[in-house]
């Protein structure tokens, strides 16, 4: 298969790399088209928890798109209760083949941290964040610490 | 539900059933000649907005008589392809490109080859930037060495890289394999370089260099050639179902008819919607939309039966016309709003106008409201009902022809002869066509005493339509003169209601013809 060269490759850079904000990365030996990963936020209401996302390549990768889903659930305006998010680099029109998994994962780590409410996968939540903020930050908060993962302690 | 309680009023002529009958007894005994003689392109019917090798005298003569004239063409895929060739070889050849991109920096500036040979003598570098066809940034400097290919990761020979103008090189594998999967999503002139945020644009040269596979490239160039014909601001496809033909024309301000030579839709050619004169492109797209949020309840309120306003008997409309009367008794009342018919018959007729309910007090929410509901329902049941009349009487222009057929096989006459009677069902479709677009514009026009005149004109309009519509059910019975005047007069008021209501934003039509 024309990807599992690439993602053999991109897997060991980002592996080295050491990136903080994306640890624990686990790939099924067997099928190196499924990903699966910590988001760890520095921002607030987010930084007291940590995310875990599954990215799924499809057979055609690079030419075609990454997909990314968050196996645990987040109180984020661009993020679904299905754990569907919204991410422009990864999607059918703006996809670039040279693009690589660390560039889509920053974008991701970004979007997590200062949510976009101009675009809004969840439109009661992107209301709250911009009409009152506080109680938005506390909601969110506190569903970070009912829900969310535990932080690697490094 | 008890069967006896509905009951079908037929006020034709010849019921649906016994037309189905004759039509098949026709098809049957002469289907070598059903389908000869009238068609569209004899040029004799009321298709008035004819070729543009029309001379000079009788186009300036249609431009008075007909409010809607409106000069364009219809092409064949092969004459347009001509035409956009024709524009890609003036470029080329004046600028000394490439037709590949001669190709895309038309697309960029929609088709304006003029504008294009005027800015590339000014500045050419900017032209091309602007095309995206070469980076503003300076270019990367291609390495003597590479390590991989940034795609795959697979380290091929040198000779197989290559790149666009932006130097960002990659292996040519992958670029194939970037184009198959683009020309699969139905990409074409828009592929872009592989490179993260960089927007050059692959000519057409460098994509087929690296696709081999005849289907792709067959696929490639024929969504290039769609995306050419959207680009350009003087064609339109024409949107009927499998239809090939395509529009050409010069201006897209204003609601502008053109009818498809192919499948004889009318369409409007600067929005692409169904043509809706008088009503502007904003209007009818607003219109629309209301009607497919709200048609459930509309379509529940106005049912396809009503009851007869005498004797309540339950009737069925089968016919176009609007003029009723009851089977059972004989009462001759209006199907619109259910009045009688007498009153329809004068000079004024009353029921294409809506009245605002004075009484209804205007501080209560509710009230208006339920007022807003009601003058919706008003407008929308006049609209749906003119459509459905529509497609009634387009069954009956179907049994027209081969009643004409038949006449003709039976030695009463020539097609000549009867050419009135398919005249006459023509330009009643056409007049109850701008009748039922009438509707939305008057249910967007402020109150005042330009909507009393265009109400007052409709009005008109309709009566006659309602009075045509009675007269060719019954054409064969009614006197020719008396059908020819009808015809004559209905298609005056259609003619003077255009002139006065339908609006153009723009009265020249810019011409940059390349």
């Amino acid at each position: 298969m024309a990807a599992t060269r690439r993602l053999q490759k991109e897997l060991n850079d980002i592996r080295q790399s050491g990136l903080k904000s994306f640890r624990d990365i686990q790939v099924d030996e067997s099928n190196i088209l499924t990903w699966q990963g910590l988001i760890v936020p520095d921002n607030p209401p987010y930084n007291k928890g940590a995310f875990r996302i599954e990215i799924n390549f499809p057979a055609e990768y690079p030419f075609k798109p990454p997909k990314i889903s968050f196996k645990t659930k987040i109180y984020h305006p661009n993020i679904d209760e299905k754990g569907q998010v919204c991410l422009p680099i990864i999607s059918a029109e703006n996809w670039k083949p040279a693009t690589k998994t660390d560039q889509v994962i920053q974008a991701l780590v970004a979007l997590v941290n200062d949510p976009e409410p101009e675009h809004p996968l969840r439109a009661e939540l992107a209301e709250e964040f911009l009409k009152d903020r506080k109680k938005f930050t506390k909601n969110a908060e506190e569903f970070t610490k009912k829900h969310s993962e535990k932080r690697p302690t490094d | 539900m008890n069967c006896d309680q509905f009951y079908s009023v037929f006020r034709h002529p010849y019921s649906i059933t016994n037309l189905a009958s004759v039509q098949n007894n026709t098809s049957n005994k002469m289907s070598a000649e059903s389908d000869m003689e009238y068609s569209d392109n004899d040029g004799d019917d009321y298709d008035y907005y004819g070729e543009q090798d029309d001379c000079d005298m009788e186009a300036v003569d249609r431009t008075k008589s007909d409010p809607e004239y409106f000069l364009y063409t219809c092409l064949r895929v092969e004459e347009v392809e001509k035409l956009l060739n024709e524009s890609i070889e003036l470029l080329s050849n004046s600028l000394q490109i490439t037709p590949s991109l001669a190709k895309v920096t038309l697309h960029a500036y929609e088709w304006n080859a003029q504008e294009i040979i005027n800015k590339y003598k000014e500045n050419a570098n900017e032209v091309l930037v602007y095309s995206r066809v070469k980076s503003r940034s300076p270019v990367l400097q291609a390495s003597t060495s590479r390590s991989s290919c940034a795609v795959c990761a697979n380290t091929p020979p040198m000779h197989k890289y290559s790149a666009l103008a932006c130097g960002h090189y990659f292996c040519n594998d992958c670029w194939a394999m970037h184009f198959e999967v683009q020309i699969m999503q139905g990409v074409s002139n828009t592929i872009t370089c592989m490179a993260q945020d960089c927007e050059l644009r692959a000519p057409e040269d460098f994509v087929l260099s690296h696709v081999t596979k005849p289907n792709l490239r067959e696929r490639y160039q024929q969504f290039m050639f769609k995306d050419h014909v959207k680009s350009h601001p003087e064609l339109r496809f024409c949107p009927g179902p499998n239809c090939q033909w395509i529009f050409r024309a010069w201006t897209r301000e204003g609601a502008r008819r053109v009818e498809c030579q192919g499948c004889e839709l009318l369409t409007c050619f600067s929005c692409g919607a169904p043509h809706h004169a008088p009503t502007d492109c904003p209007t009818i797209r607003r219109w629309l939309t209301k009607c497919a949020d709200d048609s459930e309840t509309a379509n529940y309120i106005s049912a396809h039966t009503k009851d007869c306003p005498k004797c309540q008997i339950c009737i069925e409309k089968n016919g176009g016309c609007n003029h009723m009367q009851c089977g059972a008794c004989r009462h001759d009342f209006c199907w619109v709003c259910l009045g009688d018919w007498k009153s329809h018959g004068s000079e004024y007729y009353e029921c294409s106008r809506y009245k605002e309910d004075p009484n209804m007090s205007s501080d209560s929410q509710h009230a208006q409201a339920r007022e807003a509901l009601k003058k919706y329902l008003h407008y929308y049941e006049r609209w749906e009902n003119h459509a459905r009349s529509l497609k009634l009487e387009e069954q009956t222009l179907a049994s027209l022809k081969s009643r004409i057929n038949q006449k003709v096989m039976a030695g009463e006459g020539t097609w000549i002869d009867w050419q009135y009677l398919w005249d006459s069902a023509k330009l009643l479709k056409r007049c109850r066509y701008t009748l039922q677009y009438t509707y939305p514009f008057a249910y967007y026009m402020d109150n005042g005493p330009r909507k009393e005149l265009f109400e007052y004109q409709q009005a008109q309009l309709e009566a006659e339509i309602e009075n045509l519509s009675w007269k060719v059910e019954r054409a064969e019975t009614t006197d020719r003169g008396d059908l020819e005047n009808q015809m004559d007069i209905a298609e005056k008021r259609r003619t003077t209601l255009l002139k006065d209501f339908l609006e153009f934003h723009t009265t020249t039509a810019s011409s940059s013809k390349v």
